[in-house]
């Protein structure tokens, strides 16, 4: 295996050091491209007292290419789907190599604090948010509690 | 080893100086070019030792002259009689210019008295490219350099703003990024005898023409007449390869002025690495890229189809950060690219090239050729390319009557949506390494400009990649992207 680029291991070392508040970001033992992340939901969120976790790999060509990140715990969002594939612009077009893994997880964190049911990618999830707010928080909520808590 | 012959080699070196310039003995020669105003050019040999007035010595007497009636002008200056000419920047077979000192003591204006003298020899000076640092030319935006933080740096190290300029430049003889040298020459007749008023500041001063004024001494009638007609004579800055003999006037250089030294030590915003020299970006924020980032980046979006056909500057980047306004003006920096990445790099700006004159590209796996066609034809072949002969319509192999598939016309039924996808394949379809293999089988046109585009992975709402296309559409019904396809096959 090639050796890891010098970013990769600043950006490591940074996130130990400096954790993100709320987010915990730790390389697997065995693939230092690998990360298990584990995100709190957000206070005054559906998501609140939730603990949601991620996986993030880092591409050969990272960081010309944006990190591929995946929710593995399972969570009732409108711009999250069933698999855990999350749509964020950084993630994809908007991607540039000086954004970090910091900025992609803080995006992610305030991806659960504001849920955007318009975005093109929007699925069922999205639809019901978008006629019924309510119902979809409530969904949301008992998705939180029956799937990111006690574990 | 060799020493015998070495010292041989100097004994005879020494005996073929003795012969040309009797009492002068060059130990190091440089052998140079002396243009004299006329046109006649003389070769001269120099020790990097000697100073301006040596030369002078060596030169007058071939045009028979004084040595204190000629004046040698190089890289935009008059060189001053004390100068050494190892001070002077010059390579194996530059070229000096030598001009006989005309109206300097019978000029109408400051009557001759004994202090022109001194006046004259404040004039004189090293050649330009030994005069100018890189600070000037590292900021055009000098607000920039004074809300840096290092700014003490400049007063503690007393060398930083001697540093000589460096210029980086692709050269077409080396084939390669290398250092430059800055030479000036008169705008109208192109003679190198050509004294400039002002050192040029920056980097618009350099690149953009008519930025600043000199004085033409080829003596041509031309340049004279500018003169009397009150309309200024101009420098033009060009630049030669400073790791090649030189071969001639014409061999010149691109410069690749977005490549910089890092004077600053600013990290690549990419692998943080601070290196040097660096790449500047043309946008305000004046982001940096090391140079093996800068290649990777230019791969990365080659790659995408991420370039963008810009009408000035021709097939270009933006800034890495996407800054606004920060294309690259000068294509030539692509030329940092291996040549099969260069090679590439023009067959997409040609195929680019190709889509905006409403052509299209073979959609043959691996060929992509960009082909032009006549509008109502329908039958295309690949001639240049692979040879396949194809429909325009669905890209499929050519046939007679309907195309077959039903997802050509843009916004077609839906019935094409309800297209089939193998559960296996859908489970699997996960961003990881493994499914990444399975996924990566397929490329298939955009609807709309098409691109032959690559499914890596995620669902099947596909946004073009290609600069300025954009479009979205799905990869099932290969038409646009509708509430149907998110409902009925988002992720296959
Ligand atoms: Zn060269
Ligand atoms: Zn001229
Ligand atoms: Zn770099
Ligand atoms: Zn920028
Ligand atoms: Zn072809
Ligand atoms: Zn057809
Ligand atoms: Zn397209
Ligand atoms: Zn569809």
């Amino acid at each position: 295996m090639a050796a890891l680029p010098r970013r990769i291991i600043k950006e490591t070392q940074r996130l130990m050091q400096e954790p993100v508040p709320g987010i915990s970001a730790v390389p697997d033992d065995s693939n230092a491209r690998y990360f298990h992340v584990i995100v709190t939901g957000p206070e005054d969120s559906p998501f609140e007292g939730g603990l949601f976790k991620l996986e993030l790999f880092l591409p050969e060509d990272y960081p010309m290419s944006a990190p591929k990140v995946r929710f593995i715990t399972k969570i009732y969002h409108p711009n999250i789907d069933r698999l855990g594939r999350i749509c964020l612009d950084i993630l994809k077009d908007k991607w540039s190599p000086a954004l970090q893994i910091r900025t992609v997880l803080l995006s992610i964190q305030a991806l659960l604090s504001a849920p955007n049911p318009d975005d093109p990618l929007a699925n069922d999830v999205a639809e019901l948010w978008k006629v019924n707010e309510s119902e979809a928080i409530r969904n949301a909520r008992e998705w939180t509690r029956r799937y990111a808590m006690d574990n | 080893m060799g020493s015998i012959i070495g010292v041989l080699k100097n004994i005879l070196c020494r005996m073929l100086q003795l012969l040309s310039f009797g009492k002068k003995t060059i130990t190091n020669s440089l052998s140079v070019y002396v243009k004299i105003s006329g046109g006649r050019t003389v070769a001269v040999d120099l020790d990097p030792t000697w100073d301006i007035k040596n030369v002078k010595e060596v030169v007058a007497p071939r045009l028979g002259l004084e040595p204190n009636e000629v004046k040698i002008i190089f890289a935009g200056k008059e060189l001053g009689d004390k100068i050494k000419i190892s001070e002077c920047d010059l390579g194996q077979q530059s070229i000096l210019h030598a001009v006989k000192v005309r109206g300097r003591l019978r000029t109408t204006l400051p009557p001759p008295s004994t202090s022109l003298i001194e006046d004259i020899d404040e004039q004189a000076s090293k050649p330009l490219s030994e005069t100018l640092n890189d600070t000037m030319f590292s900021n055009e935006d000098s607000s920039k350099s004074s809300s840096n933080i290092d700014d003490g740096s400049t007063n503690s190290g007393e060398g930083t703003n001697r540093t000589n300029v460096h210029f980086y430049v692709f050269c077409p003889t080396c084939k390669a990024l290398k250092t430059g040298k800055l030479r000036v020459r008169c705008h109208f007749c192109k003679s190198g005898a050509f004294t400039v008023h002002s050192d040029p500041q920056s980097w618009n001063d350099v690149l953009e023409p008519k930025q600043i004024t000199g004085l033409c001494e080829n003596g041509s009638e031309l340049c004279a007449d500018i003169l009397n007609n009150k309309e200024p004579t101009f420098a033009e800055f060009y630049f030669k390869c400073s790791e090649h003999t030189s071969l001639g006037e014409q061999d010149q250089a691109v410069p690749l002025y977005l490549i910089r030294p890092n004077l600053r030590d600013v990290p690549c915003l990419a692998c943080t690495d601070v290196s040097d020299p660096v790449v500047v970006f043309p946008c305000t924020e004046g982001h940096v890229t090391c140079l093996d980032c800068f290649r990777q980046y230019c791969i990365t979006r080659l790659t995408e189809r991420q370039f963008w056909q810009h009408p000035e500057y021709g097939y270009t980047l933006a800034c890495p950060a996407g800054c606004p306004d920060s294309f690259i003006k000068e294509i030539h920096h692509f030329r940092l690219l291996n040549d099969t990445q260069y090679a590439q790099y023009q067959r997409f700006g040609t195929e680019e090239f190709v889509l905006r004159s409403g052509g299209v590209l073979c959609p043959q796996p691996g060929c992509g050729m960009g082909i032009l066609i006549d509008e109502g034809c329908v039958k295309v072949a690949c001639i240049n390319g692979c040879g396949y002969v194809f429909c325009r319509l669905c890209l499929q192999g050519y046939h007679v009557g309907e195309c077959r598939s039903a997802d050509t016309e843009i916004g077609a039924n839906a019935e094409a949506c309800s297209y089939n996808v193998d559960p296996a394949k859908a489970s699997e379809a996960r961003w990881d390494e493994a499914s990444k293999v399975a996924i990566k089988v397929l490329t298939k046109p955009c609807p709309m400009c098409r691109t032959p585009t690559e499914r890596d992975g995620g669902c099947m709402h596909m946004v073009c990649t290609r600069a300025g296309c954009n479009f979205h559409w799905c990869w099932v019904c290969q038409t646009p992207w509708t509430r149907e396809c998110m409902g009925n096959h988002w992720f296959g």
